[in-house]
């Protein structure tokens, strides 16, 4: 997609006042826009976000069918979103919807230019990567702990080499299926500690950049960040508890993770 | 199968593109070592986090080098980096510190009078 044509989608969206046009208030968010450049308070930046979601979330639907779930992308594209907050200038003669759809889109495409998401993973290692999940998790369960290396190449009869090829390729790309939650995300004992957990995550001073982005996360991503940075519990642990499997939990930590970094790398950049 | 002491080192330029590359190798390592597949991934998240903390303070630093040392269970990591003139140490109260010293065993950094380096030291066979 040309700037040209993501600000045509953009404008077009808003006057039509679709999708991404919903909640967006202008006269609002100018108002928030004044108050944050004079103050920088990082609970406006914050707000600012909130604002511009709707945003975010129709542009990530244009990548939606590259194989990434739309929530990633969500999280990607929330990060162009601070850059153009940061950097927009109240003193120019565009709204910030237009000024902020290049950022967002080009964030988009790095992130899959950068993770080589668009490649096609060959379908021998696709299949490989699919039977592996099911071994660890039958494995998992036979020993009571994860397996080794040795002990999957055991059981598929392939050298660990060949193993060690097919786990490399399953945080790499997005070829498995995601098996789903077993219950609905939202249930209470999810939702029951949020509270205390939010403040262990803010009691740290992240790089100012961080702390948005955290708030910015699914409940469950934020919550799997807990348990597993704060909360002592192993993959496993999280993984019995909302009711996932180990390697489901391991990728939403891995990709987590490398949303975060892309944040903080790209922030050294544009210091 | 390594003896007791082995020492893998590696060197890679100092750019994220890279680190997949510091990743395959403690994964190889961690095989042999018994590491579980959990234990793998801990050890793959702490070494793009090590990794990345070092990247970010940069500078002009061009290389990156990384240190695998192998012991009976368990693998110790040494990163570091060119770092002339920026000899701050990593603060503790961040994000990246505290995913270190969740998932591994022991955290250390050194700042000396040229180079950067943070090390972590993961113990395999148990989870």
């Amino acid at each position: 997609m040309s700037a040209n044509e993501a600000d045509d989608v953009t404008t077009g969206v808003l006057e039509e006042g679709g999708s991404a046009g919903r909640g967006v208030d202008r006269a609002y968010a100018k108002d928030l826009f004044r108050r944050f450049v004079e103050h920088r308070d990082p609970a406006l930046r914050e707000e600012l976000v909130g604002v511009h979601l709707p945003l975010v979330e129709y542009l990530a639907r244009r990548f939606r069918n590259r194989g990434e779930p739309l929530e990633d992308l969500i999280q990607v594209g929330t990060i162009g979103l601070l850059k153009a907050i940061d950097r927009f200038d109240l003193d120019r003669e565009v709204e910030f919807s237009t000024y902020a759809t290049p950022t967002i889109v080009g964030e988009l495409k790095r992130h899959f230019r950068d993770k080589g998401w668009a490649v096609r993973v060959p379908r021998r290692l696709q299949e490989l990567n699919l039977s592996l999940t099911k071994v660890v998790a039958e494995l998992s369960q036979e020993i009571g702990r994860s397996p080794t290396i040795a002990e999957i190449a055991a059981k598929v009869h392939l050298s660990e080499e060949e193993v060690l090829e097919g786990l490399d390729t399953s945080n790499a790309y997005a070829v498995v299926s995601l098996d789903a939650p077993a219950g609905g995300e939202d249930t209470p004992s999810v939702s029951e500690h949020i509270g205390v957990e939010d403040e262990s995550l803010e009691a740290l001073e992240y790089r100012a950049a961080l702390g948005p982005l955290i708030a910015g996360l699914p409940e469950r991503e934020r919550r799997i960040l807990y348990l597993r940075f704060f909360g002592g519990m192993t993959q496993s642990q999280i993984a019995a508890r909302l009711g996932i499997s180990q390697m489901h939990v391991s990728r939403l930590l891995n990709r987590t993770l490398a949303a975060l970094r892309a944040g903080l790398l790209a922030d050294e950049e544009t210091e | 199968m390594p003896t007791s002491t082995s020492t893998v080192h590696l060197e890679i330029p100092a750019s994220g593109a890279y680190l997949s590359v510091a990743r395959a190798a403690a994964t190889g390592l961690a095989a042999q070592l018994q590491f579980t597949y959990e234990e793998i991934d801990d050890l793959r998240i702490a070494v793009d986090e090590a990794c990345t903390q070092l990247l970010a303070r940069r500078g002009s630093a061009t290389t990156m080098r990384v240190a695998y040392h192998l012991a009976d269970t368990e693998l110790r990591v040494d990163v570091s980096i060119e770092a002339p003139d920026r000899g701050d140490p990593l603060p503790r109260d961040t994000f990246a510190w505290q995913i270190l010293t969740a998932i591994t065993d022991e955290v250390s950094e050194q700042t000396e009078s040229d180079r950067l380096r943070l090390s972590f030291r993961k113990v395999g066979g148990r989870t």
